[in-house]
């Protein structure tokens, strides 16, 4: 790329047209890096524009994109049509998001790092690529030296698609034996009874064929992963004439398009879902087929539910009886073809793992396991290939014999090789974790902030791969700028999409060159590892031969792929579990998890049962509650316009999501704190006043924004905002420094995203 | 005229998820803090736990008889004969804000020179004035959909010649349309929300 390109703050289309011609004799290197053959120069007009494709990886999606290039820029963006993860389907028209809209702003921000960095003298200053990987090497030679590889966290956030590269380096070759798991920043709690019931931790609705959609804690319609999700719950309702019921104390987009909204008293999903169970067996309208031959527990289960009538979660739960009865009852008559589905509603709450398998135990139940319009058990149902075996390159694993800190203290601990995130500082403080590597994530934001920022002062060396300056990036001793996703090739495969039979590959060349000099990851990697002695593991050139070398398997190349943008491979049917069962310790469904040693251990050492059970969120194992000192509950919630923490540094979003909550007029671009008005009422708190949410470990100032949509009571802002976010001045509140260590779900380690606090209205502008 | 164009939005599938607005701003290169040419409105009802909000996406509606044409001093503002789309002489405009004044969508906005700017349908690049621009073509004679249809996630949204648009919708869709004077199709079913005008 030109000098010129490297400067460019932001692409300005008109700016762009006027200097055709000039920028044109300058000669753009960047122009037709995707022109292979025929095809893409027909696909160019006269303008000299082409249309190439990408995959939107801004919350991790995939979905295919139609990207327009002229002269090397990328100027718009659409998605591609029958897409399985941009699309409803064949034939139905691609679209994105607003975040995905988003990825020009985030390709060519201003505030983008462009230069690799590295520490010298306790500053930071830019350096050369080949400065930078030197003194990364040297560094993390005299790391392992000193301290053990084993002391070195991985800390992974959005490496693009399923590269294997950062863990090639880090795990494999360097021999760095622990990362966080992304399980307890995320999904923990539900990703795991899942798991540990079914076989499979991460399956996902059959949207577009249920009749009966209970989305719960999820608000499937703006935090999804990908466009078909929203889009296969309007294709049911529009087809299928689909029941959709919204269980979330907020008001959300999917409670807007839900036939129901039922805003249930939060952490209390548990008890709701044992009440429906209990209507439904009292009912008869169990699947006794399901239960009688694939599964296990159903006694215990039974048992647990008896007295658990509606009248009964009536009381605890504010939701009323005969509603509880309804949605049971249709639940129950659509099976197989109804889904419930639980997300980080649940995942959140410090009660989440007992509520996340009673919500899942109503699927086992009513039989709708892996069903047309079910839940399914994700699937590709293909392979691709590994390229170091066929080039007949042993690929070593020195991080198995490393040993790992032992956390018998942490119960949750026992059961994940890795590290719960917010144990970090503590393995920091113990002198069990002395650096990390992090890539494309900002874990200041992720729980227990404060001591996550004393932790990196701590850290003898600290290496990053990422776009902005954040809390992280800006403690880093070497910082590496990462290619965008529009500047990066891509390969996903995967199940969970709109062919709901189907599995399929997505794939795409980089659509522009990196801006500035910021590199794609298969280089950084493959320099580093070059850098360091490694050089025999990355024999391809580019990321590109890597992708090729794998599609081999199913006998496309990359180049093909990249023109198609998307591949139906593999066919496979539902009820996978008829042929061969489920991938259980007992190759059955469990309703009840003492089949599970690790967790039996774990439950018969906490006191909990290993069946379904209803655990209230005040007791002394799950944490805290309000009282008369803090008698609102907080939680963190998630917009469509940032589903993920890092986009927000983006000001198409940030315009977007005040837009969203009628607060464009101000200056502020921060976040809101949603209150209901009688409970802002009480506290003197007007619509856009700054106030000050305090709970009994630590407070955060932000905007109010006054909505009926949100329980009385119950108080939330969206996370990524503030301290330590990509945002330049960081504006807003870090929702995470009202977290601490102990406020983590107590099966899973998940951070815990609600405490008691009480707001107060402040003087002055927001800040 | 020849033809008139206009939108369909079906607030059942509008899912208010911003999609459309900022497509509108990637295709016409209009910065985030730039005038928003289409926006959401999202309009609520009730108190907690009665309370509901549906989505509604609105830019300029191509009116019928438009009244920011009316009060315009200068005469920057046109109706296109071709296909019904108001556009806007910058040349023109003198930035006096009249037809912002008088348009029920606030659609008309200003940029950094004071020169009015808003939906034009998406006709040409940049700048929401359309004017000098060729007719906006069908789709099968190669004419592109404008960004917000483009990307709308739940087909909330369409563009086209109204006599093609009224054929796809219901009965009742079309004769609230025929008793508007702004050309916007809203599906049946969908929400009664009173437009103000508003000025940047």
């Amino acid at each position: 790329m030109s000098e010129t390109d490297a400067n460019d703050g932001g692409v300005r289309r008109r700016t762009l047209l006027k200097a055709g011609g000039a920028a044109a004799a300058v000669g753009l290197t960047g122009v037709g890096i995707n022109a292979v053959g025929e095809e893409a120069e027909a696909a160019s007009d006269e303008s000299g524009r082409e249309t190439v494709h990408g995959n939107c990886w801004i919350c991790r999606a995939s979905c295919g994109q139609e990207v327009t290039v002229a002269d090397g820029k990328a100027i718009d963006l659409t998605g591609v049509d029958g897409h399985p993860k941009a699309s409803a389907g064949e034939g139905r028209e691609g679209t994105l998001c607003s975040k995905g809209m988003g990825q020009l702003n985030k390709t060519y921000n201003p505030n983008r790092i462009r230069e690799p960095h590295i520490r010298e003298d306790g500053e930071l200053r830019a350096a050369s690529w080949d400065e930078a990987i030197e003194f990364a090497a040297q560094r993390l030679e005299e790391f392992a030296e000193e301290h053990g590889p084993e002391k070195f966290l991985r800390y992974q956030g959005y490496p693009l698609g399923k590269h294997p590269w950062h863990d090639l380096v880090f795990k494999n070759l360097y021999g760095a034996p622990i990362k966080v798991g992304r399980k307890t920043t995320c999904h923990g709690p539900f990703s795991d009874s899942w798991a540990w019931m079914s076989g499979y931790g991460r399956e996902w609705p059959d949207w577009q064929n249920s009749e009966y959609i209970i989305a719960w804690g999820r608000n499937v319609m703006e935090c999804f992963r990908g466009q078909w999700e929203p889009k296969g719950v309007l294709d049911a309702k529009e087809r299928n004439d689909a029941t959709v019921v919204c269980i979330d104390p907020r008001y959300t987009k999917t409670a807007e398009v839900a036939d129901q909204w039922i805003p249930i008293k939060p952490r209390t999903d548990g008890a709701l879902a044992l009440a429906m169970a209990n209507v439904i067996i009292e009912e008869g309208l169990y699947d006794e087929e399901f239960i009688g031959n694939y599964t296990h527990g159903f006694e215990s289960y039974k048992e647990a539910v008896a007295d658990k009538t509606p009248e009964w979660a009536a009381e605890i739960t504010d939701v009323d009886a005969d509603v509880i009865r309804d949605i049971a009852i249709g639940f129950a008559e659509a099976a197989p073809s109804s889904v419930a589905f639980p997300w980080t509603g649940i995942a959140y709450q410090s009660n989440g793992f007992k509520n996340a398998q009673n919500i899942q135990a109503l699927n086992g139940l009513v039989g709708n396991i892996d069903s047309k319009g079910g839940t399914r058990q994700w699937t590709a149902g293909f392979g691709l290939d590994d390229p170091h075996e066929k080039q007949g390159i042993d690929v070593p694993a020195n991080y198995e014999d490393q040993p790992t800190p032992d956390y018998d203290d942490y119960p949750f601990q026992r059961h994940v090789r890795d590290l719960s995130h917010n144990l970090v500082p503590k393995a920091v403080e113990r002198g069990d974790i002395k650096g990390f590597v992090n890539n494309w994530s900002q874990p200041p934001k992720s729980g227990n902030t404060r001591a996550w920022f004393e932790a990196l002062e701590e850290m003898d060396l600290v290496i990053t791969v990422d776009a902005f300056w954040t809390g992280v990036s800006k403690r880093a001793d070497v910082v590496f700028p990462g290619a965008s996703q529009l500047e990066q090739p891509f390969l996903q495969t995967g199940g969970d999409g709109s062919y709901s039979t189907n599995g399929w590959v997505t794939g795409s060349k980089p659509a522009i060159e990196p801006v500035g000099n910021c590199r794609r990851d298969y280089q950084v990697y493959k320099a580093l590892a070059e850098e360091m002695g490694w050089g025999e593991y990355f024999p391809w050139e580019t990321g590109e031969e890597y992708y090729d070398s794998q599609l081999e398997a199913i006998g496309l190349s990359f180049d093909e792929l990249d023109e198609k943008s998307y591949e139906i491979v593999a066919d496979f049917e539902y009820r996978q579990y008829e042929d061969g069962g489920f991938d259980t310790e007992n190759g059955l469904f469990n309703f009840d998890l003492d089949a599970k040693p690790e967790y039996k251990a774990l439950a018969d050492d906490i006191g909990v049962s290993t069946a379904p059970a209803w655990h209230p969120p005040d007791d002394d194992l799950f944490g805290e509650t309000t009282n008369e000192e803090y008698p609102l509950l907080f939680t963190d919630l998630m917009v469509e316009q940032f589903s993920r923490g890092h986009c927000q540094a983006l000001s198409q979003s940030l315009e977007a999501y005040a837009q969203r909550f009628g607060h464009e007029d101000e200056d502020y671009r921060g976040n809101y704190l949603h209150i209901n008005p009688k409970d802002a009422k009480a506290r003197g708190i007007e619509d856009g006043d700054w106030v000050k949410v305090q709970s009994a470990d630590d407070e955060i100032e932000l905007m109010a924004n006054l909505w009926e949509g949100i329980r009385p009571g119950w108080v939330g802002t969206e996370n990524g905002f503030g301290v330590g976010s990509a945002q330049p001045d960081e504006e807003g509140a870090n929702s995470m420094l009202l977290n601490k260590e102990r406020h983590v779900e107590p099966t899973t380690g998940m951070t815990a995203r609600n405490h008691p606090v009480e707001i107060e209205r402040l003087g002055g502008e927001p800040r | 005229m020849t033809e008139q164009w206009g939108f369909y939005f079906d607030a059942e599938k509008c899912i208010g998820c911003h999609a459309c607005t900022v497509a509108c701003r990637v295709r016409n290169d209009v910065e985030a803090d730039g005038p928003k040419w289409r926006r959401i409105v999202h309009a609520e009802n009730g108190t907690f736990p009665d309370y509901e909000q549906v989505s509604v996406s609105i830019a300029c509606m191509h009116c019928e008889d438009p009244p920011c044409r009316t009060v315009c001093p200068t005469g920057a503002i046109e109706k296109r004969n071709e296909d019904g789309i108001v556009v806007v002489n910058q040349d023109k405009c003198i930035g006096c804000h009249y037809c912002a004044w008088s348009c029920p969508y606030g659609a008309p906005k200003f940029d950094d020179n004071n020169k009015m700017q808003k939906c034009h349908l998406c006709l040409g690049e940049g700048g929401g004035d359309g004017y000098g621009s060729p007719p906006k073509a069908k789709e099968e004679d190669g004419g592109t959909k404008p960004a917000c249809v483009d990307n709308c996630v739940g087909g909330a949204l369409k563009a086209g010649p109204m006599d093609e648009l009224t054929k796809e919708v219901t009965d009742s869709a079309v004769n609230q349309a025929t008793q508007r004077k702004g050309n916007i199709i809203i599906e049946a079913g969908g929400p009664t929300v009173t437009f103000e005008s508003e000025s940047d």
